[in-house]
């Protein structure tokens, strides 16, 4: 168990039109893992963290959950597409995503939003649902806005909701995009504190940020992106007060400050 | 004074025309229900990514959003006709086919379907990306994120500028019997209307009550339209939807 990585990913390339954005990125991810990936707009990082779930599809490189393989083919337009549909909504279950701009589903209550994909997607009874939705917003501690619509929270419980919707898929790990970039500065700490508390629980986690705190006291491995490539990696600690790399070094002082 | 003001003109007309009213009623009532989930595929299949289908929606909804509807009755109604021998008569179901009551409400469903179509492919265009992609995102079938996701935002979004088609379509309905021939009795408020003038001449009176029966058809029309559209907008804080009551509350009892 403890060698199989969930999550495999090598030397992904992605291209959009003429432009190459990843120029083979490759991370592994082991139970427990809490990953941040860091570096300045552009450099690629949430392109990589949607190529993890196939939200994009990368043009070269392969994905493997629990050692089993994404298979690709190469469409009639010439494309690269992910082969096998049932496969996909399979890594997609296991894998759960929080967005930047939450993406809540504005049309459902906070527990529909978060019994929804439960229920259709892996066949939970109503009930059931309902009652993991329920101990999962106590969690984040919303469960007193469980039958609000999300226009009517704020962002920071809006983005604890979209957590809650993550966690009741019960996944294997969590990409999080930047979950605190589009909330006003006094609501980013009630989403960290959620966050640092999964990381303890020992959820398995690659986030992007731009939190260089948060990315140096919880997470166990660190990747500086740019322009596409890894530039550096390892452990947060050593990374954050030994950058070897000039860009590093300069990202993190402009970062810091 | 009852029986005084039955017996005014206006009233006359009003109790005459009453049931002509139910041919517009009965036109738009068959054709609504029955264009809408036909549009919504058109909508869906000229969003679609299977050029073929693609090209015929597009197609379909130019050719009867880009002719006039009163055309459109002329090229049915003599299209049917000229298929009665060949084909019609010999399967036994001209009577049928060729009835008003058939090809009226067959000719409007082409015509709202078209145009529905691209109101609904509008609001298709327009559901939030990134609701889709939380859905795609959870695992969940292309069916279900349509289903869940897409369709809800798609017709919350359309339905102001629907509500417009469903009562356009009502109007439409008087031109029904310009073209298709009239059975017996069975006359709309344009044929009535039309009858009541041929008599007296009083076109002001005839035609007046004629609108009148639209005007008041069509508040029902928006109010229960009003309704759905309050509900589709529960979820947005400060919603303030198109609709008005039959009767406002006054102000002291609230």
């Amino acid at each position: 168990m403890a060698n199989i990585p969930i999550l495999n990913i090598r030397n992904i390339h992605k291209r959009f039109g003429d432009l190459e954005v990843l120029h083979g990125i490759s991370l592994t991810a082991n139970q427990g893992d809490v990953i941040s990936l860091i570096g300045s707009s552009g450099s690629g990082k949430s392109t990589f963290l949607r190529c993890i779930n196939l939200l994009e599809t990368p043009d070269q490189g392969d994905i493997e959950l629990d050692g089993q393989a994404i298979e690709f083919s190469i469409n009639r337009a010439g494309k690269r597409v992910a082969s096998d549909a049932k496969q996909i909504q399979t890594l997609r279950s296991r894998i759960a995503m929080v967005f930047q701009q939450f993406n809540l589903w504005s049309h459902m209550t906070v527990l529909e939003n978060v019994t929804e994909a439960p229920i259709c997607v892996q066949g939970l009874p109503r009930a059931e649902a309902k009652e993991i939705g329920m101990a999962f917003l106590e969690k984040v501690g919303i469960a007193d806005k469980a039958n609000l619509y999300p226009a009517f929270m704020s962002g920071g419980q809006q983005q604890r909701a979209a957590i809650a919707r993550a966690l009741a898929m019960r996944p294997e790990a969590i990409l999080f995009d930047e979950p605190t970039s589009a909330l006003d500065p006094e609501l980013v700490g009630e989403v960290l504190a959620v966050m640092r508390q999964l990381a303890e629980e020992g959820t398995t986690m690659i986030v992007v940020t731009h939190e260089m705190t948060f990315a140096r006291d919880v997470s166990n491995k660190t990747l500086f992106l740019h322009d596409g490539i890894i530039e550096e990696q390892g452990d947060p600690d050593t990374l954050f007060s030994s950058p070897e790399s000039n860009r590093l070094q300069q990202f993190l002082s402009s970062a810091m400050d | 004074m009852f029986d005084s003001l039955m017996q005014t003109a206006f009233m006359q007309d009003v109790v005459i025309l009453a049931k002509p009213a139910l041919f517009n009623l009965y036109f738009a009532l068959v054709s609504i229900p029955v264009g809408f989930p036909l549009a919504i595929l058109f909508a869906v299949g000229k969003g679609s990514g299977n050029k073929l289908i693609s090209i015929f929606s597009r197609g379909f909804i130019y050719a009867f959003r880009g002719s006039p509807l009163f055309i459109q009755f002329f090229m049915f109604y003599s299209i049917m006709l000229a298929l009665n021998k060949p084909l019609w008569k010999p399967l036994g179901v001209d009577d049928f086919i060729l009835h008003p009551l058939f090809l009226g409400p067959l000719v409007l469903v082409l015509n709202t379907c078209a145009y529905s179509a691209e109101i609904f492919y509008g609001a298709l265009k327009s559901t939030p990306k990134g609701e889709v992609e939380a859905a795609q995102a959870m695992g969940m079938s292309p069916f279900n994120v349509f289903r869940k996701v897409t369709w809800p935002n798609m017709l919350r979004l359309a339905w102001p500028a629907y509500t417009n088609e469903m009562v356009f379509l009502f109007h439409a309905t008087a031109i029904v019997y310009f073209t298709l021939p009239v059975i017996n009795e069975q006359k709309d408020l344009m044929n009535k209307a039309g009858e009541l003038f041929e008599k007296d001449y009083n076109l002001f009176l005839h035609f007046t009550v004629a609108g009148l029966y639209f005007l008041t058809i069509s508040m029902v029309l928006f109010w229960l339209a009003g309704l759905v559209q309050k509900r589709l907008n529960r979820h947005i804080t400060g919603a303030k939807p198109l609709s008005f009551r039959l009767f406002p509350r006054s102000r002291s009892s609230q």
